[in-house]
This record gives structure tokens, C-alpha cells and sequence, in this order.
């Protein structure tokens, strides 16, 4: 073969692709029309209204002023007073949102290891469980742990008539539940607390936890930790060392997806936080609907919300890759 | 298994079930309030649900159209940005799918004020299409998901002998695609169903106050304190939920579904 | 039917050469195997002809029509694949009657023909199984006369075996053949196994990185290999290096008469199957000291395992050549001249 038959003289002309309306073409079109009105626009539309002004009387109109983006960070009346109110509100966001995240994830992997051992059969009636209690939204879940953690007919009463706040007492345990809040003098108090918000937000996203990893931990390879045990290895030592870092990138992805979803929960806040952490969330409700109407500065902070949210997907994505190019 | 394992999985069922337990007990109070264990047991607060209060009949259609047009609109959204996804794979398909998942990436209180705007410019605001239209837009991430397990479990071997036979693409897609991508649409539906259902943030911001679902119904009522009534919405979808998956497990695998490994068992 | 012809046929994916410029023709009712290692390109080179991929350049033609830009869907060559892809969701009959049912034949007369087909491949009362239910050598004959089905000018098999036990290979491998014959359509076979070649071609195609080694019918691409290549992988083969004076090739320092003109001093291959060498008892020409390291007896066959001064060597005898040898036995090895052939060597 030399270069001269590389240029070939007698060469088929190359084939020009069909121009014109295809379907393809058509599909393309009305579903970027579609995707552009629908899922750019109402993000455009909070952004551009986070600069606007608010008028009295509960109305607002559009301008182009960073008030609500410096209300956030400093407070209203900067710079004679300094508030980080706002700040802080966002910091209770995320510190609700790292901690339920992280503690669903904990608890629900150990139960997916388990699910996925078992028989298919068994499996599926597992599922339909799980994907049963998916039917309950924030409200019920909201509704439930209310009832079963207050002070007349829920878990504190339980502890009181079985004696286990007696015990408590004795023993001493209640006066450090008594210093971290989660008791009044005479019995357990659960709620409002930090430990019912939590708890609520950690149970809520636990069925999505179970969900999501199990793809990944379905497919691990039995025979890595059957060889790993005829090697020495503890059961202990097996899930240290084989199994956990083999699905560590699940887990992270599934944490930061359950994190950035609980960054915008409301009703578990708004019913079990005291009143001096409240989140952002609670905060945006209450601008746009509620009872502030400062439509701009919900606005904007639900823009913050969504710009924090974004940077920890980005980092999220941004591990990922690091992780795969290894 | 071992014995330990055993205890962990009825441990998590056991704290996963209590508060659902809590709940639909409750819808058993005679009275007006909401007590564990339930006092005055009584069916009465069904028939109110279902039949005789016009503030739950209505939420209950509600909440019924929104979640079966949003299921609907979901899904024929959700395929063809699924379908040029996996055909072609080029970057605008990419896109695509990349806006569609958008919505449901972010905190859906984001979503919610932006289409509570978006709708208030529009003219839909307060109206029932525009919440089935919102619920689309927020959920179709997930037939698209769905949908493309789906396909990526199609043998390209296959669309390769169609052609072979005479099929034209749009053939190989009626009559080799579709056919096997049934349960994989099917649980999507079902999945757009289930959390239309729960959702009431992204309802609450369009909806204005105009019509409300079950859902949004019970956090409008949440700070008039519970009523047992309401626990009967939680039982119905308990209800409807279970049936619909075992019908899905049933009928279809679904631990597959699920993105278990095909291979195995 | 028309032949079909394949003129300067390229394939290049990216900056890869899958396929160098080919020119073929496939005669009419003949079956051509396309026979080669993994990766060789003879894949790719039936996927250009199925119209499943486009060449990079060249044409093809069958007859006088150019289909080089025919769609596959246009061309309707009936093709076997590797894992014979039966539609899971259609039974066996609704499978078979595919080509009809989508080109507008009426449901009942496409599943009628269909059943006739069955008939023809031996499955006739397998019309209304699922695809699941079946075995592979029944999965194979459901994707030939679904294949079939539409009447093609030309058919095409990818590895139509490899899914199929040893056993089973054998015999559809007679029972194929037959069958096209039978027909006498022109068929095109992608195989990696040389028996398979052996067995059913009419002519065969060996191909080795992209490139078309030797187009001959059987017997002489078992005869008379054009290189080195080719010699290898069809049957097994001595293989000697050497360089190459006036009429003999030397290795190391001993020479052996070969019936070959090369350059003097050319560096050269000698090859000579097993079944051609043997071991006498005098000295003759082309005689070598050797001694017996293996005996291998496989029933049929009986190999003896040399080792020789020119390097090891393996002779074959069809049953036993009527004498007792075991291992550590010396003797001599005959390689008869008109059975060496000789290849030029690239020197690294």
C-alpha cells in the first residue's frame, strides 16, 4: 500500500446527509421549546426577580437593585446594624440537611447490603414495602412523628409509664438530656428540638436512600469477599477494606442527592425546629406566600439556596470524575 | 444470613412502619382529635373522606386529575427526549435530558417559586392544567430514567436484524422498541403517580389558593391542628401505593426495575 | 440472481484502518466463507455488505445496481446473527413471519409462509413457542428462516455457530451447507473456525489485520497457502527459518532441499504440515537426526513429538504407522521436498 493509493481517483462522493424536515428534526425542535419554557425559564424568572424592589402593600416591581442579595448576607438596616440572621438560616439549612442526609445513608446501607443477599422473590416483597412508604409524603411523616413524639400520647408518655424516665433519673442520664434540650423537668420532651427535626428529615429521605444504592450494591461480586475471608479476613475486616471502598462513589452520590433535596424541606422544620433555627426554606415560604410577601427577597434567597445546592452537585460531579479518571 | 441481620432488617422495618402505623391508626378516633392508641374507634371518618365532605371529595379528584395528567405528560415528554438519547447520543439529546432532569435535581421549593411566577405571567395560575403541567415538569426525571434503563437493555443486535428485514427506523421502533420497553414506562408512570400524589410544595406556590389536593389540603390544615380524617388520604395511598407495586412486582421483576443486576438469580 | 462484487472496499473508524481496500466477488448460489482471527475485520467487512456500516470507500455492487448507499432496510440480504437476536416479545412464528409482516403481507398468509418455513428447518411445531423456551440449536434454525423468510438475494451469517455447542456445531454445520445448496443462494459466512471454512465453503476468504490473505477454494488454501500466515491457521504447520542458496534453504548448519527461487541469502519460512513429514529408517535426501520427546495418541491420529537439530517438529501419522516408539527413541525425519513450502521472512 502506498500514499498514492490513499488518493484515490476515482473516490465515491461522500454522502450528504437528507436536509429538511425530518421527524427527528421536528422532535428536536418542539422538545428544545418545550425543555427551554419550561425548565430554563421559571429559574430565569426567580432570578431576575431576586433583583426587583418590593412595594408596600404586599406588591413589588421589577428594577435592577442588590438590596435583597445584601439584606442576605448583612441585614436590612447595614450599615448602622449588622444582622446574619439570613446566614444563619442557610447554615441551619444546610446543618439539618449534612446530618439527616448522612445519618439515612448510614443506616439504610448496612439494610441494602442485607436486602440484596437475599432471594429475589424476597427482594421484590422488600421493595413493595419500600416503595410503599414512598407513598407518604412530608405531611404524613410529619403527621406521624408528631403524634408519636408528643408529650401526651407518644413515645415521652411511654417513658413515663414504663418507668424508663424513673430509670433515667436514677441513673442520671436526664440531666444531660435535660442540658441538650430533649427534657423539661419532669419528663422526656422530644419536640420542638433539634433531634425531632433530624430524626423526621433523616426518616423521610431513608426509602430514597435504600433505593438509590441499591443498583450499585446489587451488582457487587460475592466472590471478592469470599476470596478476601479464604485470605484471613474478618467479616469486619471483609467491609472495610472490600466492600465499602468498592461502592464509595454510590454512597457519596447518594448523600449529596439525599443533601441537596433536604436543603429545601419545610414541614419538618416548621413543626419540630424551635423557633431560633428555622432555614432558609421555612423563610422563602413564608416571603413569597406566607406571611412576609417580599417576593424579591424570597426570591433571592431561594436563588442562594439553589446556587449553594449547585455548588455541592458541582463538587459532587467534580469527585466523580476525579474518581473515575483514577 | 445471620441471626444479627435478621434483627437489623425487622429493626429498620419496625421504625419505618411506626409512624405510617401511627397515622392510619389515628384515622380511627371517633372524636376530633388525633390520639395513639385510637379513642372512640370508628369508620366514620372514611365515609366523610370519600363521600360526604365536599373539602376532601374535592381534593380528592384534585389530586387525582393532577396526578394522572401529570403521569401522562410526563411520559410522553420523558420518551422522546429518552428515545434521542440512546439512538443518537449527541450533545443537544444530551441537553435535553440534562433540562428535564433539572428540575427534579434541585430543592423543589427552587422550582415551586419559579413556576408560581412563571404561571402568575401566564395566566395559569390557579388553574388545575397548569399544576398537572408544573407536577410534569417537576417529575419527569424519573421515566427518563426509567426509560432509559429500558433501552439501554435492548440488544442493538435486535435493531440490526430489523433492518436486515426491511424495517425502516421508525417500524424497528414500533414494532422492536416499544414492545420491550413496556414495564420500564409502565413504572414510570406509576413512579410520577405515586410522588404527584405526595407533592405539595411545587402545588402550593401554583395553585395560589385556588384549588387545593389532598396533600396541600392537609399542610393547609396542618396549623388548625390534624383531624383524623386526614388520616384517611394517608391510608388510601398507602393503600393505592401497595397495590399498585405488587401488581408491578407481580406482573413484572421487579428488583430489575429497580436497576438490580439482570444476570443474577 | 447476480453476483455480487466488491470493489477497492475500505473501512476506517477514526484513525483506525479496520479494513483495507478489498476487491471480491461473491459468484452466485456459491457459499463463501470469510475466515480470520478475532479483529481481522471480516465482522466489519459482512456489516458493510449487510449495509449495517458504510464503507469508507469503494463500492458495491450486486449485478449492474450500485447499493453502496442502499440503506439496509433497502437492501434486504437476510442475515444471521451471532446471537441470532430473536425478538423475545413475538413467538417463534411471529419472528419467522418479521420481514413479512412489515412489508405488508396480510397477518394470516405471513404466518402461513412462515409455518412453511418452519417446515423447512424442522421446527414445525414450534410456531407458537416463546423464544425463552427454546434451545440454541433450536434458536439457530429460528433466526435462519426468519433470515430466509424474505426471499433474499444474498445471505449472511455472523459466526451462525459460536453459540452452539460442539457437538451441534458439526452437524448444522452439514446440515447449513445442505440447505443452501438446496436453495442455492449466495451466502456469505463469518467464521473464526477453519473446520467450519473447511467444511462448508465453496470458496474461502482468509483475512488477518484488515487485510485479504488468500482467496482460494478449500483444498487449496490447505495445499498450497500463499504465506506464512495463511499456512498456520488453516491446519497445522512445522515452521523453520532459514536463509535461502541455490535451491536449498539453510537452518543453522544444516541444509534442506526446497522446490523454491529465492534471492540468495534471502532469510526465509519453511513450512510442512505434520501429515506430510515422516519418520524412516535410512538416510535419503532431506533427513535429520531427531528424537522422540512426546507421543501423542488421539485415536484417529498419532503424533510424535520431536526434537531435531533445526528445532522441534511434529510428524503425523493417520492410526499408527505400524512401529512402537516411545519417548527417548532416536530416528530420522523425512521431509519430503514437494511438500516444503516456502515464504519470504520479514527480518525485525
Amino acid at each position: 500500500m502506498t500514499i498514492a493509493d490513499d488518493i484515490d481517483v476515482t473516490a465515491v462522493a461522500p454522502k450528504t446527509p437528507v436536509r429538511g424536515m425530518t421527524l427527528k428534526g421536528v422532535l428536536y425542535g418542539t422538545l428544545s421549546t418545550l425543555m427551554v419554557v419550561f425548565c430554563i425559564v421559571p429559574f430565569l424568572l426567580v432570578i431576575v426577580i431576586s433583583f426587583g424592589r418590593k412595594v408596600d402593600g404586599a406588591g413589588w416591581v421589577w428594577a435592577f437593585t442588590f438590596d435583597n442579595y445584601q439584606r442576605f448576607f448583612v441585614g436590612i438596616l447595614w450599615p448602622d446594624e449588622v444582622t446574619f440572621l439570613y446566614l444563619q438560616q442557610l447554615g441551619y439549612s444546610f446543618y439539618f440537611a449534612i446530618i439527616a442526609s448522612v445519618l439515612a445513608v448510614l443506616t439504610a446501607l448496612p439494610f441494602t447490603l442485607l436486602l440484596t443477599r437475599l432471594k429475589r422473590s424476597k427482594q421484590a416483597i422488600w421493595l413493595v414495602f419500600i416503595l410503599a412508604s414512598l407513598s407518604m409524603s412530608e405531611v404524613f411523616i410529619v403527621m406521624g412523628w408528631d403524634i408519636l413524639l408528643s408529650n401526651n400520647s407518644g413515645l415521652p408518655k411511654l417513658f413515663q409509664v414504663s418507668g424508663l424516665t424513673q430509670w433515667l433519673k436514677d441513673v442520671g442520664w436526664f440531666q444531660t438530656l435535660r442540658d441538650i434540650g430533649l427534657a423539661n423537668p419532669r419528663n422526656v420532651k422530644f419536640k420542638p428540638s433539634e433531634f425531632a427535626t433530624i430524626l423526621t428529615m433523616s426518616y423521610l429521605v431513608w426509602p430514597y436512600a435504600v433505593i438509590l444504592l441499591y443498583p450499585a450494591l446489587s451488582r457487587l461480586d460475592p466472590s471478592l469477599s469470599e476470596a478476601a475471608r479464604t485470605m484471613g479476613a474478618s467479616r469486619w475486616t471483609v467491609t472495610r477494606t472490600v466492600t465499602l471502598p468498592s461502592i464509595r462513589l454510590p454512597l457519596m452520590g447518594t448523600t449529596l442527592l439525599l443533601f441537596v433535596f433536604l436543603l429545601g424541606s419545610y414541614v419538618s422544620v416548621s413543626v419540630f425546629a424551635t423557633p431560633d433555627k428555622q432555614t432558609t426554606a421555612v423563610a422563602i415560604y413564608s416571603n413569597i406566600r406566607g406571611s412576609n410577601l417580599d417576593a424579591p427577597f424570597g426570591s433571592a434567597q431561594a436563588v442562594i439556596l439553589l446556587i449553594s445546592a449547585s455548588i455541592c452537585l458541582y463538587f459532587g460531579h467534580l469527585l466523580n470524575s476525579k474518581a473515575e479518571a483514577r | 444470613m445471620r441471626i444479627g441481620g435478621h434483627i437489623f432488617m425487622a429493626l429498620s422495618a419496625l421504625v419505618l412502619a411506626m409512624p405510617i402505623v401511627v397515622v392510619c391508626a389515628a384515622a380511627l378516633n371517633g372524636g376530633r382529635s388525633m390520639f395513639f392508641p385510637p379513642r372512640d374507634p370508628t369508620l366514620a371518618r372514611f365515609g366523610e373522606f370519600f363521600v360526604s365532605e365536599p373539602v376532601w371529595t374535592n381534593a380528592l379528584s384534585n389530586s387525582i386529575i393532577v396526578a394522572f395528567g401529570a403521569a401522562t405528560l410526563a411520559i410522553l415528554i420523558a420518551w422522546p427526549v429518552a428515545y434521542l438519547l440512546w439512538s443518537t447520543g449527541s450533545k443537544l439529546s444530551k441537553a435535553l435530558a440534562g433540562l428535564g432532569s433539572l428540575p427534579f435535581a434541585v430543592p423543589p421549593i427552587v422550582i415551586g417559586v419559579g413556576l408560581g411566577f412563571f404561571w402568575s405571567f401566564t395566566g395559569g395560575l390557579g388553574h388545575i392544567w397548569s399544576g398537572v403541567i408544573s407536577h410534569a415538569i417537576l417529575l419527569m426525571a424519573l421515566p427518563l430514567v426509567t426509560i432509559s434503563i429500558g433501552l439501554q437493555s435492548i440488544d442493538r443486535a435486535h435493531l440490526d436484524a430489523a433492518a436486515t428485514m426491511g424495517a425502516t427506523e421508525r417500524i424497528a421502533f414500533r414494532t422492536v422498541v416499544l414492545p420491550q420497553t413496556v414495564p420500564y414506562t409502565i413504572s414510570g408512570f406509576f413512579f410520577v403517580l405515586v410522588l404527584s400524589f405526595n407533592e405539595f410544595i411545587v402545588i402550593f406556590f401554583v395553585s395560589a389558593s385556588a384549588y387545593s389536593t389532598v396533600t396541600l389540603q392537609i399542610f393547609n390544615s396542618l396549623r388548625n391542628g390534624y383531624t383524623p380524617t386526614m388520616a384517611v388520604a394517608a391510608i388510601t395511598f398507602l393503600t393505592v401505593s401497595i397495590l399498585v407495586f405488587s401488581a408491578v412486582a407481580r406482573w413484572g421483576d421487579l428488583p430489575r426495575l429497580m436497576g438490580a443486576d439482570q444476570s443474577k438469580k | 440472481m447476480p453476483d455480487l462484487i466488491l470493489s477497492g472496499v475500505s473501512k476506517s473508524f477514526g484513525n483506525t484502518r479496520a479494513v483495507e481496500a478489498t476487491d471480491l466477488t461473491f459468484a452466485e448460489g456459491q457459499l463463501t466463507a470469510l475466515l480470520g482471527p478475532s479483529g481481522c475485520g471480516k465482522t466489519t467487512l459482512l456489516r458493510m455488505i449487510a449495509g449495517l456500516e458504510d464503507p469508507t470507500r469503494g463500492t458495491i455492487r450486486l449485478g449492474e445496481d450500485d447499493i453502496t448507499d442502499l440503506p439496509a432496510h433497502k437492501r434486504k440480504f437476510g442475515m444471521v446473527f451471532q446471537s441470532f437476536a430473536l425478538f423475545p416479545h413475538y413467538t417463534v412464528r411471529e419472528n419467522v413471519a418479521y420481514s413479512l409482516t412489515i412489508g405488508g403481507i396480510a397477518k394470516p398468509e405471513a404466518l402461513e409462509k412462515a409455518q412453511t418455513l418452519l417446515d423447512t428447518v424442522q421446527l414445525s411445531g414450534f410456531g407458537d413457542r416463546r423464544i425463552g423456551e427454546l434451545s440454541g440449536g433450536q434458536r439457530q434454525r429460528v433466526a435462519i428462516a426468519r433470515a430466509l423468510a424474505q426471499e433474499p438475494q444474498v445471505f449472511l451469517l455472523d459466526e451462525p455457530m459460536s453459540a452452539l455447542d460442539a457437538k451441534l456445531r458439526e452437524e448444522m454445520q452439514v446440515e447449513l451447507r445442505l440447505l443452501q445448496q438446496r436453495l442455492g443462494i449466495t451466502t456469505i459466512v463469518v467464521t473464526h473456525d477453519q473446520r467450519e471454512a473447511m467444511t462448508m465453503a465453496d470458496t474461502i476468504v482468509v483475512m488477518s489485520n484488515g487485510r485479504v490473505e488468500q482467496v482460494a477454494p478449500p483444498k487449496e488454501i490447505y495445499h498450497k497457502p500463499a504465506n506464512a500466515f495463511v499456512a498456520d491457521f488453516i491446519g497445522k504447520a512445522n515452521f523453520f527459518d532459514g536463509e535461502y542458496r541455490k535451491g536449498a534453504v539453510n537452518i543453522g548448519s544444516f541444509t534442506v532441499d526446497v522446490p523454491a527461487n529465492f534471492a540468495t541469502g534471502s532469510p526465509v519460512r519453511l513450512a510442512i504440515r505434520p501429515e506430510s513429514a515422516c519418520l524412516v529408517a535410512e538416510r535419503g535426501q532431506n533427513c535429520i537426526d531427531a528424537e522422540i520427546s512426546f507421543v501423542r495418541d488421539l485415536g484417529p491420529v498419532r503424533e510424535y513429538h520431536l526434537r531435531t537439530d533445526i528445532g522441534p517438529l511434529i510428524v503425523e501419522y493417520a492410526g499408527t504407522d505400524g512401529m512402537e516408539r516411545v519417548a527417548g527413541d532416536k530416528t530420522l525425519v523425512h521431509l519430503p521436498v514437494e511438500a516444503l513450502r516456502v515464504y519470504p521472512r520479514a527480518v525485525a
